[in-house]
């Protein structure tokens, strides 16, 4: 997967104690992250969102001089990046909250460095994928912003539900999403009894990206589960 | 608080019964006492005895009979004989008062026969060619002197006295009302008072009226109640608090261990055996911290703490989405899911807590991956039944003995655990479940699985 581009996003890590500052930047660090910047209170961290620019910042809840939520709303009011939260408060209304404010996601400690990159990398993907508008997969290549395919040099247009069943899948590139998040992602909430025809938005798809649709390599299917989307080109 | 018209009508119907059984007995006994006391005839009887008794001499003088005059005397009985031709006393008792006169016009004589001479009640006899009048001592007889009624009075008397009968049920029936009314209003809130009570709910009473002393009493039981309801739950929420505090506070030092020690598994500059020992690390830390999550939401759940927000869900996208997450997350591909929900059922309405429901069945597929370490397949079902949902997570791992499997269906949800606290190494994982699905008014069933290891069953009542 050619994400490195997001690698080179700007982060800016708040949280009170350094040990975990030190940690989480030896992770990002050791994962290709280049441009770290860390507060340990809500005064350095609105300092550094003037001076250093953040691209996207991981925010505590519990800080010494103010809590999260309300940085949160300050942060937002200077830039429009995301914001994810990073914090051992658990509790269902500390989520709800935070997501409620429009946190791009929340983090529960502990998490396994791989979780955290994880994350962090689809919330990227997400925010900043027209720096990068064709995806590249093994048998073609699909431009999100134009809502087309490249397939041997033919462009091939997506209907609206293909383009939207496709982004879900290449934000979850590499793991398998379910029938119910697909129905979901272009049939709105609550979409019951929409199984055949997303079967049928596939099939329309895999014509579209697969050199061989009965033999699908990029547009997998989980028997009875969903489907995953394997991106990156050989 | 059906008990309170049950009461009215009891009473009502008490006080009819009675008000029909008071007439009746007053009927009776104006009748037996008025048949006793017919209105008495004997003095007008004497008077005719005395007509009978009266003989004309020859020279035209009336003699009484000797043993009718003594009669009359041993009464005290006067008597005398007014002719008809003259209204002259002809003939006369010895005993004769002297006020009574002895001439008469035809008014005294009408005036006689209803009434009195001089305070004597007076009875006549028709003779041939007089009128016998005897005279009986004064307060000896009540003469009703104006014997007549209205002819419409006697007509109508069993309607007259039909309605009186019912003016007066009537009367005594509002009486009675108005006069219990006010009972029955304490009443009320006493009953509605101890309903309350029996439910928990704090009760606070009006202390006035008839009934006064009981309402302070069961405001004073309900403001016990309510005070060791209080302490219970500010005792609860102590320690549903304590253990989120605690497990808060594991938070931040347990993700600097999973933190390096994942970074740690992953260095490639590290020998191979450095890094399966750093893999040790961060499994245990995953437990852990499957630990601390169970134990802060099982402490929540068994002291009411936890809100449960029933949706209308699909239960088999909820499930899925947990089955997609494990597999996502387990890249060695150590613990396969085989997803064995027929393809044709793809909805199933419970109504549910997403959450809550998730963690139910992802802590099933936890424990399938807990106890089988050198790894093992997982079967995950949902069947519909018609009236539930039926969630199946089996495993053709290590699986249970009959008597283990015995003992987790028999014990009960809630976090009791005084015998041998070694049962608890196995995790809260099970306790949640089954706390998880009694609050959602389902089940949870332990067995055998058909794949040869352990298999549980959740069943969700379907909408």
């Amino acid at each position: 997967m050619d994400f490195q581009y997001l690698k080179n996003k700007r982060l800016l890590l708040v949280d009170d104690e350094q040990e975990l500052l030190d940690m989480v930047v030896s992770i990002l660090k050791e994962d290709g992250f280049n441009q770290i910047a860390t507060a340990k209170t809500e005064k350095e961290a609105l300092t550094l969102a003037d001076n250093f620019q953040p691209e996207l910042a991981i925010l505590d809840v519990m800080l010494p001089d103010g809590n999260g939520f309300s940085l949160m709303e300050q942060l937002k009011e200077k830039g429009e990046y995301p914001i994810l939260f990073l914090t051992a408060r658990g509790e269902d209304e500390d989520k709800f909250k935070g997501f409620g404010l429009g946190a791009d996601d929340y983090i529960v400690k502990p998490f396994l460095p791989k979780e955290l990159i994880f994350r962090i990398m689809a919330i990227l993907r997400r925010s900043y994928k027209g720096e990068n508008p064709l995806v590249k997969l093994q048998n073609s290549e699909i431009d999100f912003d134009r809502a087309e395919v490249i397939k041997n040099g033919e462009h091939i247009a997506l209907t609206a539900k293909e383009h939207d069943i496709l982004a879900v899948l290449y934000r979850n590139a590499g793991r398998i999403v379910t029938i119910d998040a697909l129905c979901e992602a272009a049939w709105g909430e609550n979409p019951f009894g929409y199984e055949n025809s997303l079967m049928a938005h596939i099939r329309r798809i895999r014509e579209k990206i697969e050199l061989n649709p009965s033999h699908p390599v990029s547009l997998i299917t989980v028997k009875g589960l969903g489907y995953k989307l394997i991106a990156g080109g050989n | 608080m059906k008990s309170v018209p049950k009461l009215i009508r009891r009473f009502v119907g008490i006080l009819l019964l009675s008000s029909i059984l008071l007439v009746i007995l007053n009927i009776a006994l104006l009748v037996i006492f008025t048949m006793k006391q017919l209105p008495n005839a004997q003095p007008w009887q004497t008077a005719e005895e005395v007509v009978n008794a009266l003989h004309q001499t020859a020279d035209g003088n009336y003699v009484l009979t000797d043993e009718m005059a003594l009669e009359l005397n041993e009464a005290d009985v006067w008597g005398i004989f007014i002719d008809n031709d003259t209204k002259q006393v002809v003939w006369k008792t010895d005993n004769l008062p002297d006020t009574v006169p002895t001439t008469y016009t035809l008014s005294d004589i009408a005036s006689l026969t209803r009434g009195y001479i001089s305070d004597y009640p007076t009875f006549t006899g028709e003779a041939e060619n007089g009128l016998v009048v005897l005279g009986y001592p004064p307060k000896s007889f009540w003469k009703h002197m104006w014997s007549s009624w209205d002819y419409q009075l006697i007509a109508n008397l069993p309607k007259t006295v039909l309605t009186a009968m019912i003016i007066n049920v009537t009367v005594i029936f509002l009486i009675y009302v108005i006069a219990n009314t006010k009972l029955l209003k304490s009443v009320k809130p006493i009953t509605k008072g101890i309903q309350d009570l029996s439910i928990g709910e704090p009760v606070q009473i009006k202390e006035s009226g008839l009934l006064s002393e009981i309402s302070a009493n069961i405001n004073r039981t309900s403001d016990i109640l309510q005070s060791q309801k209080y302490q219970l739950r500010k005792k609860e929420t102590a320690r549903a608090n304590w253990i989120a505090g605690v497990s808060h506070d594991i938070r931040t030092p347990l993700s600097m261990v999973m933190g390096y020690a994942g970074q740690l598994k992953d260095d490639t500059l590290l020998s191979e055996e450095e890094r399966q020992k750093a893999a040790v690390i961060v499994k245990q830390s995953e437990r852990m911290r499957n630990l601390i999550n169970d134990l802060n939401l099982a402490s929540k759940l068994e002291y009411d703490m936890q809100p449960i927000n029933l949706e209308k869900q699909n239960l088999i996208a909820i499930v899925r989405q947990v089955v997609v997450d494990f597999i996502n997350m387990d890249i060695e591909d150590k613990y396969p899911i085989e997803w064995e929900t027929d393809e044709t059922l793809t909805v199933c309405h419970v109504n549910a807590d997403k959450d809550l429901i998730k963690r139910a069945v992802s802590n099933l597929l936890q424990n399938c991956i807990n106890y089988n370490e050198q790894g093992c397949k997982i079967y995950v079902c949902v069947t519909a039944t018609g009236e539930n949902c039926i969630i199946t997570v089996s495993d053709d791992g290590v699986g249970a003995t009959d008597e283990q499997i015995e003992k987790l269906n028999s014990t009960p949800h809630y976090m009791v655990c005084d015998e041998n606290t070694t049962e608890q190494r196995h995790g809260l994982g099970l306790l949640i479940v089954k706390q998880i699905l009694s609050s959602h008014g389902g089940d949870t069933i332990v067995e055998h699985s058909i794949y040869g290891g352990f298999a549980v069953k959740l069943t969700l009542p379907m909408i």
